[in-house]
């Protein structure tokens, strides 16, 4: 009986399983890829973050005593409150600028490409070097904006932007806003450009107004764009690192410490290589965490019409 | 053709490695921001000996994870100028090697600078031996203070003094300022030149074994006291309250009055800027005294290097009249007590007041000076900012003291 059964679907099977073999192998390189600069390195990471590692010196296996202690790090927490705060803060404040902007550059004007060119163009601009240029227009004495404000009879003398946690975080939100707006743009760009042309029209001819015609019938069709553009711009806030690295060093009484820039500071500064790599093992699981509620919701809007 | 081309590179290649057996090849790293002074010795020593040494100047906030991580690699270079605040980890680590019975040979052992010897030893073994010396102290422009009516020749002797000099200097004009120190969470440059307040009235802010933070003493208190009272007189500039030690010199574009600064910087103030006519003094303590930071390098040696004999040499010729001569020209102060007089002799005299600052000179011992006092996200440096600069002096002080006692608890 088994003899019979597989005989006859023996040659179903091969034809089957020859695609999927050569799939493999179209895949393999990708895949090798992914194991050695990925899967490995948080293999090892994994490994590391069970022991007492130190940059320097013998290591010593302490088991899950690295995640215990995470629990209790006050700075560690307080590293998570402040990028969740700064997470949310700068990803409504790109959305907020980046939205209108693309609406703006959608429709066809003249010099709507010099627009998004222009609009587009810090993006290229690497952020440390963005951060760089940004400490100098900051800077109190030989910078641009204190001696502007100075110079226009707004303040009484050049204040000092970076000296203070209000002044010195909005510093750093317009300029990441400045930084990365112009690619949000471009994502919610396509999205728009996506939306058929008929659609609107219906929507028109049936007597329904901007803001209704925006509300029901752009956004929704937008989801999964917005969605993506959600994903990688919160993705990318909670691994922030540079802007505070290299415009305020921790800002102001070490209030702008991101948990990226904690478990550098663990790993290079304190030489606990160990807790490093248990606090990146925990920030990865939030990420995950984070990005699959944001995969859900993009799977809701497929559903939707 | 062929033919003569390969006998050429034969021979090239013979002479390269006949080369490399007759003379050692000594790796070395040394921080940038210490002046020219080590570059020197090292040209003059190359120029003079068949062993040569190669030097690599690596960014001083990086110096040491770049060490750590290249023994972590095997590519440590044989020898290291390490700041010597950070001598004791890394003997500690068990990554230096032991120069105790060398060093205790050498005929002028007992003279070399003693706080640089004592952060150069762990458990009665010797790890490090002194390479440049610098100590901290208070500079004044002599032209401002003639221009504000101030005596230019009269050192001020307390805190009282300078703060009035501020005031006076500070009415010069918009851009002229009494006074700078680099606040913005920079706690190299804070424990350089604002401890010296604490250290000259008897206070300190770890206990003796290093156990335990003493921070909240009524001298630091004071101390904080004049600081915060001279930033709201606007007597300092405000770029201060962010600088983090980039600019650190900033005394050097001749509109500050006065500034504590480095041994280092008297030797690049004469050689660079020679237009500023500055006086150097002893820093004075908050309540009274005198005081000092002793920083600088040690000269250690990469544990199991197989050139340790060249390098010894190198470090013999270092402690040489030459070689002592080269470094305090460029503004390293003599490291050899016993022939410091020699050395100094025809240089700027103001080196001098560097070298009396030796003697009321101190250097924290701790395993976790980088954790506790450096880190520009360390208790110290985000302390020295929340307390000058912040509303709340006492919760700056009681966050500074448990953050302290917590890191120094975590490393017992």
């Amino acid at each position: 009986m088994t003899g019979y059964g597989s005989k006859t679907l023996s040659p179903q099977r091969k034809r089957r399983r020859r695609p999927g073999w050569r799939g493999l192998v179209y895949i393999a390189p990708a895949m090798a890829l992914v194991i050695l600069f990925f899967v490995m390195p948080v293999i090892f990471t994994g490994w590391m973050s069970l022991h007492n590692w130190p940059l320097m010196g013998g290591t010593r296996w302490i088991g899950f005593k690295n995640y215990v202690r995470m629990f209790h790090d006050a700075r560690f927490m307080s590293a998570l409150q402040f990028t969740a705060y700064y997470t949310v803060i700068v990803t409504i404040a790109i959305f907020a600028i980046a939205f209108p902007l693309a609406i703006f550059v959608e429709k066809q004007r003249r010099f709507v490409s010099a627009y998004r060119t222009i609009i587009f163009l810090p993006v290229v601009v690497g952020l440390a070097t963005a951060s760089l240029l940004w400490v100098w227009l900051a800077n109190v004495d030989s910078g641009f904006i204190g001696p502007a404000l100075k110079a226009l009879g707004w303040a009484d003398k050049s204040p000092n932007l970076l000296a203070t946690f209000d002044s010195a975080f909005l510093t750093i939100i317009v300029m990441v806003v400045w930084k990365i707006a112009g690619f949000t743009m471009i994502i919610l760009l396509t999205g728009l450009q996506a939306i058929p042309s008929e659609l609107t029209e219906a929507a028109r001819i049936d007597g329904a107004g901007r803001w209704q015609r925006f509300r029901h019938l752009t956004l929704p069709l937008m989801r999964k764009t917005i969605a993506l553009a959600l994903i990688i711009s919160v993705t990318g806030s909670i691994l922030a690192f540079d802007q505070f690295y290299i415009m305020t060093s921790g800002g102001p009484q070490n209030r702008m410490i991101s948990v990226v820039y904690y478990i550098f500071n663990q790993s290079f500064v304190s030489f606990n290589l160990g807790y490093g790599a248990a606090l990146s093992i925990a920030l990865l699981a939030i990420l995950v965490a984070i990005s699959i509620v944001q995969l859900w919701l993009l799977r809701v809007g497929e559903e939707r019409p | 053709m062929f033919k003569r081309l390969l006998a050429a590179t034969s021979i090239a290649t013979l002479c390269l490695v006949s080369g490399a057996s007759a003379a050692e090849k000594v790796e070395m790293w040394v921080r940038t921001g210490v002046g020219d002074a080590f570059k020197k010795a090292v040209e003059s020593y190359n120029s003079s000996h068949e062993n040569q040494v190669s030097m690599t100047e690596v960014p001083f906030s990086e110096l040491v994870q770049k060490y750590a991580t290249a023994i972590a690699g095997g590519q440590a270079p044989d020898a290291l100028s390490m700041d010597l605040i950070y001598n004791p980890a890394f003997a500690a680590a068990g990554q230096l090697e032991d120069l105790t019975d060398w060093a205790k040979s050498l005929p002028y052992f007992n003279s070399l600078s003693p706080s640089h010897v004592k952060l150069g030893t762990y458990q009665d073994r010797i790890y490090g031996l002194p390479l440049s010396v610098e100590t901290s102290v208070f500079a004044w422009n002599k032209d401002l203070y003639k221009k504000a009516g101030l005596d230019p020749e009269k050192a001020p002797t307390s805190w009282d003094e300078i703060a009035t000099n501020a005031e006076k200097i500070r009415a010069l004009g918009d851009d002229t300022y009494g006074f700078y120190f680099s606040g913005g969470g920079c706690g190299g440059c804070m424990i350089f030149t604002f401890t010296p307040l604490v250290w000259g009235s008897g206070a300190d802010i770890l206990s003796a074994d290093g156990k335990t933070a003493t921070l909240d003493t009524p001298e630091m208190r004071k101390a904080v006291d004049i600081y915060r009272n001279m930033v709201k007189k606007d007597l300092v500039p405000a770029g201060a309250a962010s600088d983090n030690g980039a600019n650190f010199l900033s005394f050097t574009n001749g509109k500050i009055g006065q500034q504590s600064i480095g041994a280092f910087a008297i030797g690049s103030l004469v050689t660079e800027h020679p237009d500023i006519n500055f006086g150097v003094t002893l820093i004075p303590g908050a309540t009274g005294g005198t005081s000092s930071f002793a920083g600088g390098d040690n000269f250690v040696i990469t544990k199991g290097t197989p050139k340790i004999a060249a390098v010894k040499e190198f470090l013999e010729y270092i402690y040489s009249e030459d070689g002592q001569k080269i470094m305090a020209k460029y503004g390293s102060l003599p490291t050899r007590g016993d022939i410091a007089d020699k050395v100094l002799a025809g240089l700027d005299p103001r080196l001098q007041v560097g070298i009396q600052a030796i003697s009321v000179a101190k250097t924290p011992y701790t395993l976790q000076f980088n954790d506790l006092i450096n880190s520009a996200n360390g208790p110290w440096a985000s302390f020295t900012n929340a307390a000058i600069y912040g509303d709340d002096v006492d919760g700056a002080f009681s966050n500074a003291q448990s953050e302290m006692q917590s890191i120094i608890d975590s490393g017992q």
